[in-house]
């Protein structure tokens, strides 16, 4: 690449250095900024989708492909563009090598080639909403639909090649990092609980993405070149595609779930100034636990989808199992806190609210492994709510809070104020009115991506409920980005350790560290660990 | 593998005398159990989630402190009760597990298990309407059954994927070209419902519902009979 | 559409007309128009439309030894039905060892243990002296009278209403005093559904395998037995347009795409180890 990489970072900001940076710290920052440009347009989108179910009929709308392009963005944008960015592209690259004590990480042209591919991705995601024939095929462009439809499949097949590509190439990077690069001296059982998840999610990507990125290349040929891998009448099979997407598709859930588990537990070590509890029952039971269950449980995203009945119920019971893993990170959540010394503030108020939604979004996740109460509750508003909690919620608010843990970290300041505490409040009480009247009606049969819903008037007042809370939301994330941008440039000076955290990017580390990370080598002893506050 | 087969196996034994459905000329309600097993994971899942949210809510309070300086004195576990630490919970989490699968497992098989009186009718699914075939060669637009006979649907798709979702039978099952796949209901009373389109079909997929009626057996026969005679 | 399945009835039809009217070898009239002007269309089984369709378990057969039983006494395991006629010195006994020959190759099952066939007569005028000396008449290496069934309708109205179920048409041509009729293996599953229609010289012996072990839906015993049997399935789709079982391409490309991701972190992880070596010799 050019000798700007190479050079010291100047002073002054200079848009080429940042273009051809090859710097984790600015990669990660690029990575927050693109994942937060997708959410933004997609949390858009979901906000025309919740004015569009407000009511009956079609309010905003003029025909149903509208929605479903909208649908489509949302989806995709948020899990491929946001989500999966937001904790593997800006959160571990930013800190992954600043706790484990590495200059920068193992291959850091390709970390820059993954984070171009990602900016391509987004802008052809983007692009989306000028090309005529929108693609309508949902986030998970089942055949035959997505074979026969008007709407532009290839968009969303090289978008999902861009990103997977993008994100193998970061697996790879950092799998290498974290096995190579740690600082000397540094077991395993002394990496950060963020690492460990980080790890796991990148080996989940590593092994599951190129089955997904296989599957959407057959689609494409099918539709493009008249091939008839998934079509019934000339020898496809019509389930294959469901089967290969959703065994990534569900380890997908925990490449995000995890690093967002993770920050959690760096948040609430570090403001109860305690040990994370039972290190290795979390780390080998819980972390490891689910990478080796994750393949066996795809099939609960296809319980009514006409697969053999043994299977369906041979994954109930290994998708039940997943409990047993989760259980024991929440154990060690929870036992975190015991004993703690908890001062708050708002990295750790969202973090609060995170130990709420796992608890609702993994409960009400044990009726949706049960086949049986899937035959009803399958593709009703019960299991969007269900995901949500999760994802649009748990793993979303994770990122927030990870953004203002290290908030001074990235920028040298402080954006714990007061609007970002009446940010969180709106965002936590717009997001609760949103989901539980959908928890509600979807137990009644609210079938989910429905624009319209004549057939259930009785639904209607649920919706405006949460087309209420949908824009209670909006505000607090808009409140939110400009207390961000504000503070970036005009928040409080912060101290190089804020939080008085023992983890290496805080102890270690200057805030906003410049290239090489540490101003000294950095070398640690067996009886370190990043939670090692009483040393009784 | 090995392990999961046999404890899949030790589940079968477990619910075997339950899989059998109209063993004893009782028709079970699937519906029924459904609702009844909802309402048995509700308690389930609120009494876990109220006992960690108490524990949570009761430490964030107990262990909060203005000190910045003050550290955390979390308990240092030894070898034993750290592997108690996974061994307790992990079996607890178990048990509840299994517990489900079993529940769930029995419920499954009535749902699967169709009655031998059951009435048969074919339901194929377009883009983006209903269509059903009863046995005497009557086709139509929305689904007529008569009350107090399992009614088994036999279902295919014609272009792309449906989900032939019936919420007040609680009971769903996809339809796709170039597979057969089957579902029953039981409806016991007279009731007007509606069936829709459960998988994203295209620019109609909402559009894609139709009527459902259960009715009496007497009325059933004699719009069957007007609709032959109108063949 | 249904272009193979077609070649194949004509040249079932063809055959049946070459031997009747004694012109060998039957092969010499592969491509040639049939004289007469039957519709080999018709000889077809819309397959989609009937899947899944429900057997009459109560329905009344008669066996060699004059036994009366009922075709639900065949189910409990998938079930192939070779709808002939006993009189029939043509296709049906072409259809018939076929079905022998391509069962001789199927090796991961066995017949009468994981499935049963069952050859059924649609012609009312056989007895069990026909049905006999039809079934004498093809010598079956090895196939005892408990495996492979031989049977008439008890009753002549089940007939009809049988084959109609099935879209199954035939009829009687007085004029060559044959029935025209289509080949064809019907396979059920143990609970008695249509699972599969095979065209006889159309399907191989994999085909019959395949179409056994999709019909034994849901019958799972957790042996290495059936998951080998499961995973051989999964290699292979159905092909509706020829009436065959063809590889499902996408089971392998993403079997091979597992691979991808790993080898590329080997790679890398040797790269850098090799080039740290090198930093640290300098």
């Amino acid at each position: 690449m050019t000798t700007a990489s190479l050079t010291t970072q100047s002073e002054g900001f200079n848009l080429k250095e940042w273009i051809f940076t090859t710097d984790h710290k600015r990669i990660g920052v690029m990575y927050l900024i693109g994942s937060m440009a997708a959410f933004v347009v997609a949390g858009l989108m979901a906000i025309l989708i919740r004015l569009e179910q407000s009511s009956l009929g079609a309010q905003i709308i003029s025909d149903g492909t509208d929605y479903n392009v909208m649908l489509y963005f949302h989806g995709a944008a948020m899990i491929l563009a946001f989500l999966i960015p937001g904790l593997t592209g800006f959160a571990a690259n930013y800190f992954l090598p600043l706790m484990i004590g590495a200059k920068d990480v193992a291959f850091p042209r390709i970390n820059a080639l993954s984070l171009w591919l990602f900016w391509f991705a987004i802008v052809l995601a983007l692009l989306t909403f000028v090309i005529p024939d929108k693609p309508d095929i949902m986030w998970t462009g089942y055949p035959p639909y997505s074979i026969t439809t008007q709407g532009n499949t290839a968009f969303y097949v090289f978008t999902v090649h861009l990103l997977g590509f993008s994100s193998i190439l970061g697996a790879v990077n950092f799998l290498v990092t974290v096995i190579f690069m740690r600082a000397p001296g540094m077991g395993w059982n002394q990496l950060n609980i963020f690492v460990w998840t980080t790890v796991a999610a990148f080996i989940i990507q590593l092994v599951f993405i190129p089955v997904l990125a296989a599957a959407v290349t057959l689609l494409l040929f099918d539709k493009y070149l008249g091939t008839h891998f998934f079509d019934p009448t000339a020898g496809g099979d019509v389930l294959l595609y469901q089967n290969l997407f959703w065994f990534y598709s569900h380890p997908a859930v925990y490449v995000i779930f995890l690093p967002a588990v993770g920050i959690l537990f760096e948040i609430i070590a570090t403001m109860s100034k305690n040990a994370v509890f039972n290190y290795k029952a979390a780390v080998y039971g819980g972390i490891c636990g689910i990478v080796l269950i994750t393949g066996e449980v795809w099939v609960h995203h296809l319980y009514v989808a006409g697969m053999p009945d043994w299977l369906r119920i041979g994954q109930m019971v290994t998708t039940l199992l997943i409990s047993v893993p989760v259980g024991l990170l929440v154990l060690s959540l929870w036992g975190t806190l015991y004993r703690g010394a908890i001062t708050y503030n708002v990295a750790m108020y969202y973090a609060v609210a995170c130990l709420y939604l796992i608890l609702v979004g993994g409960l009400t996740g044990i009726p949706l492994a049960m086949t049986s109460m899937t035959l009803h509750l399958s593709e009703t508003s019960f299991v969007h709510a269900h995901f949500h909690f999760i994802m649009g919620m748990l793993a979303t608010f994770t990122v927030f809070a990870g953004v203002y843990y290290w908030f001074p970290k990235m920028t040298g300041r402080l954006a714990d104020n007061m609007i970002a505490k009446i940010s969180l409040a709106l965002n936590f009480i717009g997001v609760n009115v949103t989901f539980w009247p959908l928890f509600i009606i979807g137990v009644e049969g609210m079938p989910r991506r429905y624009w319209n819903y004549e057939m259930f008037p009785q639904f209607e007042p649920y919706h405006h409920v949460a087309t209420i809370g949908a824009f209670i939301t909006a505000v607090g994330i808009t409140l939110m980005i400009l207390n961000w941008i504000y503070c970036a440039f005009k928040g409080e000076i912060a101290d190089d350790n804020p939080w008085k955290s023992k983890s290496m990017e805080w102890t270690h580390a200057p805030n906003v560290p410049g290239p090489g990370n540490f101003p000294e080598d950095v070398v640690v002893d067996s009886s370190w660990t990043p939670y090692n506050y009483d040393k009784r | 593998m090995k392990r999961m087969s046999s404890v899949v196996a030790g589940i079968t034994s477990l619910v075997a005398p339950l899989a059998a459905n109209a063993q004893d000329g009782v028709i079970q309600d699937p519906a029924e159990g459904w609702d009844n097993l909802w309402y048995e994971m509700l308690v389930d899942i609120t009494v876990i989630g109220v006992v960690f949210m108490i524990a949570a809510i009761y430490m964030l309070i107990r262990y909060r402190t203005k000190d910045p300086d003050a550290v955390g004195r979390g308990p240092k576990l030894t070898k034993a009760q750290a592997i108690a630490w996974v061994l307790i919970p992990a079996s607890i989490f178990m048990a509840d597990d299994f517990f489900l699968s079993a529940k769930g497992w029995s419920l499954w098989n009535i749902q699967r298990g169709v009655p031998d009186n059951a009435l048969e009718i074919k339901v194929t699914g377009y883009q983006w309407y209903w269509e059903f075939e009863y046995e005497n060669g009557v086709i139509l637009e929305e689904l007529i059954v008569p009350i107090g006979q399992p009614v088994v649907l036999r279902m295919t798709g014609e272009d792309v994927i449906h989900s032939f979702g019936l919420p007040e039978y609680r009971i769903k099952e996809d339809v796709m070209p170039g597979r057969v796949t089957y579902l029953w209901f039981y409806p016991k009373e007279a009731k007007e419902t509606v069936v829709t389109c459960t998988e994203f079909c295209g620019v109609a997929h909402s559009e894609m519902y139709t009527r459902v009626a259960a009715i009496d057996p007497m009325e059933y026969e004699a719009l069957m009979a007007k609709e032959v005679a109108e063949m | 559409m249904f272009a193979r399945v077609r070649r194949t009835v004509l040249l079932g039809l063809l055959m049946l007309s070459g031997m009747l009217l004694g012109v060998m070898p039957v092969v010499a009239e592969y491509n040639r128009t049939p004289e007469s002007d039957i519709n080999p269309e018709i000889f077809v089984i819309d397959e989609p439309a009937v899947l899944g369709t429900k057997i009459d378990r109560s329905v009344a057969l008669v066996d060699e030894n004059g036994k009366d039983f009922l075709l639900g006494d065949m189910l409990g395991q998938p079930l192939i039905i070779v709808l002939s006629y006993y009189t029939c010195d043509g296709s049906c006994s072409v259809i018939n060892s076929d079905l022998a020959n391509l069962l001789k190759d199927v090796d991961l099952l066995r017949m009468g243990e994981d499935f049963k066939v069952l050859t059924l007569s649609f012609d009312k005028e056989d007895t069990i002296e026909t049905l006999v000396e039809f079934r004498n008449h093809l010598e079956f290496d090895g196939l005892t009278n408990d495996n492979w069934v031989f049977a008439n309708f008890k009753n002549e109205e089940d007939i009809k209403t049988l084959t109609e179920r099935f879209g199954y048409s035939y009829f009687w041509s007085p004029m060559d005093r044959i029935f025209f009729h289509p080949g064809t293996f019907l396979v059920f599953t143990p609970k008695g559904r249509l699972a599969r229609v095979l065209y006889s010289l159309n399907a191989s012996s994999d085909d019959v395998e395949l179409a056994v072990l999709e019909a034994r839906e849901g019958k799972f015993d957790f042996k290495p037995k059936d998951l080998i049997n499961y995973a051989i399935s999964l290699c292979y789709s159905y092909n509706y347009k020829e009436g065959q079982y063809t590889y499902n391409i996408p089971m392998f490309v993403a079997i091979g795409a597992l691979t991808v991701g790993i080898s590329l972190f080997s790679g890398s992880a040797l790269v850098f180890r090799r080039r740290r070596q090198k930093e640290e010799a300098v």
